[in-house]
């Protein structure tokens, strides 16, 4: 985690109102995993007083350049769009813990709805880097907000499915996991609360659905290892990145809690953002 | 070389070595409290200290106010619990905390290692709380004093607004007082029509300073407009939104007391801090601005520290209640008129 400077090399709005920003920042590209995130300040000081936390969409050694994946919605990210080529941008990160991968799996399942593909495009590149399987099931209301597919890996398998069925499956992104999951060794989602739950639901009862075998040591083998280490989210199904407001981004105002499964709040900035789905309170209602 | 031999400079270096001299930034809190600096960091926006010390030389502040400590452990308020509004933002965290005895347990052995103070903020819903979690917390080493939140305004259930009744005020104060010998600050809402009573009542029953102001009550909407956008639908504002306000309270308590105040209230920049200052502050807490640029209160240091030199003063003590009435006296009777 550090403060620094990040210039940008290139803005494009790859869909209507959702922008795709290039920032030189190489100790972001060199020391992120996918996952995490980066806490900006806005250059618009006019009554904005906190910073906007953006997941890091992709990150790039050889050239040093990160990427962050937005939807216009105010003022801070109107103002990120403003911004040209050279300019600065003051960033607070890498934040948070990213995603852990079991090193045997082969198959993994990335779920995203909406602007949650940021919260996981990067685990597709580090993912077929590694020489996985990837596929990627993406919901959205329609095609018009559909992210773009030559933005992604060509070895992905790319899923789509839209609300109102204008491509891809017509229901929710939900739907398709039963077509998926005996495939998959690990899943690895992001996007709205709704969707987070009802895969949460699905990866609850999936080993008695499904009869499949837990990776790892037999039961009883050995002592389980602690709830939200990296040992115990690397053996979960199904990790998730959860989105709360945020303040601080360093774990010090306790803004961005989820409720965890032992009945404490769990901050989205340091314990997350992403979590082993059985680290949380699905019916905890925040 | 003998140390009391001392060489006269000659003059033409007299002027450099005043340039160099280093600046007097210290205050004195009572009961032994010296801080080296006025710049402090406000309680909830700086966690246990911990948080931010990879970011910034914590150990260059002032003083570290704890995030509000409570004697059992509370898991707060349902979220959302943050949202920014126009020049500002609204918090209802809840007091979430893991409890006195967890708190010194994680952490006090590392605040005693540390050369800045920590001071803990401690929240409670009777006075048999307060005076048990300060009655725990005396002693312990690593803990520099007690900032008494009498006013959080995030809870709701239960919780006795002692902050807004003189009496009630004066009652929390004096039986803390006498469950501790450690500086006892005492911190204010301004969510009152007249602070004054309440501020004199709180210092007479034993606060060694105050602090003024806590966070505004104040609402958001949601988005979809049909409900209110924080979980606990109440939150307080901070930010330089209520710059103003914690500006004419500092203003009128610092009139009424004798015991130092500390002001919090929208610092954001160096003229924020010089401004609290000149209405009688005598040291500023930085918070919500820490958000958005977490090394903003090192860099105060720094800048007032220079600002001084500019100046050419020895301290930043002459900066102090500058805009305060010259005539001494008691506080104009008038001063409710303006209020709406």
């Amino acid at each position: 985690m550090r403060l620094l400077g990040a210039e940008l090399v290139e803005s494009r709005e790859i869909l209507p109102g959702q922008w795709i920003q290039a920032f030189h920042a190489p100790h972001l590209a060199n020391g992120s995993r996918a996952g995490q995130f980066v806490h900006v300040r806005t250059g618009d000081r006019s009554g904005l007083v906190l910073r906007r936390p953006y997941s890091i969409n992709t990150a790039d050694r050889a050239s040093g350049t990160v990427t962050i994946h937005f939807r216009t919605i105010g003022r801070g990210t109107e103002w990120l769009t403003r911004l040209r080529p050279g300019d600065a941008l003051d960033v607070l990160g890498p934040l948070g813990r990213p995603f852990e991968v079991d090193p045997r799996a082969t198959h993994l399942l990335l779920v995203a709805g909406g602007l949650g593909m940021a919260g996981v495009r990067m685990l597709a590149d580090e993912a077929i880097r590694d020489g996985r399987q990837v596929t990627l099931l993406f919901g959205a209301s329609s095609a018009s907000e559909v992210y773009p597919s030559n933005l992604l890996p060509d070895e992905v398998e790319y899923v789509v499915a839209t609300d109102d069925g204008s491509l891809g499956h017509h229901g929710y992104v939900t739907e398709l996991i039963a077509a998926y999951e005996a495939w998959a060794d690990q899943s690895f989602a992001c996007g709205p609360a709704p969707m987070l739950a009802a895969l949460a639901r699905l990866a609850a009862t999936r080993r008695n659905r499904m009869g499949v075998a837990k990776l790892g040591r037999k039961r009883g083998a050995g002592r389980a290892d602690p709830l939200g280490s990296p040992m115990a989210r690397r053996k979960a199904f199904l990790q998730v990145s959860m989105e709360q407001n945020m303040g601080c981004a360093v774990g010090a105002c306790l803004g961005c809690v989820v409720m965890g499964a032992s009945g404490t709040p769990q901050r989205v900035c340091r314990e997350g953002p992403v979590f082993a789905a059985e680290e949380l309170d699905w019916e905890a209602g925040w | 070389m003998g140390g009391r031999l001392v060489k006269a400079e000659p003059k033409e270096h007299a002027h450099e070595a005043l340039a160099e001299r280093s600046i007097d930034l210290s205050v004195d809190l009572g009961r032994g409290l010296m801080l080296e600096n006025p710049i402090l960091v406000a309680s909830g926006t700086f966690g246990f200290g911990v948080e931010y010390g990879e970011v910034v030389d914590i150990q260059r502040l002032g003083a570290i106010f704890s995030k509000g400590t409570t004697l059992r452990p509370r898991i707060g308020n349902v979220t959302p619990r943050v949202t920014e509004t126009p020049g500002g933002m609204l918090n209802s965290i809840g007091l979430q905390n893991p409890g006195v005895d967890a708190v010194i347990e994680r952490y006090a052995a590392q605040w005693a290692r540390w050369r800045v103070p920590v001071i803990v903020n401690v929240a409670g819903e009777s006075v048999a709380d307060y005076v048990e979690v300060v009655s725990r917390l005396d002693g312990v080493p690593g803990v520099a004093g007690i900032e008494l939140n009498i006013s959080c305004p995030n809870v709701g259930k239960g919780g006795l607004q002692f902050a807004i009744d003189a009496d009630a005020a004066a009652s929390v104060t004096a039986a803390v007082r006498r469950a501790t010998d450690l500086p006892l600050l005492v911190k204010l809402s301004p969510n009152v029509a007249d602070v004054r009573p309440i501020a004199q009542a709180i210092a007479d029953a034993g606060a060694d300073a105050l602090t003024a102001v806590n966070t505004l009550s104040g609402i958001a909407i949601a988005p979809s407009r049909q409900r209110p956008l924080l979980g606990n639908v109440y939150g307080g504002v901070s930010g330089p939104a209520i710059k103003p306000i914690a500006l004419r309270i500092v203003y009128e308590v610092a009139q009424v007391v004798h015991v130092p105040v500390i002001a919090i209230g929208g610092v954001t920049e160096l003229g924020d801090v010089l401004d609290f200052l000149a209405a009688g502050a005598v040291a500023v807490q930085a918070g919500t601005a820490i958000f958005a640029d977490p090394a903003l209160p090192v860099r105060l240091v720094d800048e007032l520290e220079a600002e001084c030199r500019a100046r050419g003063l020895d301290s930043y003590r002459s900066l102090i209640g500058t805009a305060l009435p010259t005539r001494a006296g008691p506080p104009s009777a008038r001063g409710a008129e303006y209020r709406p």
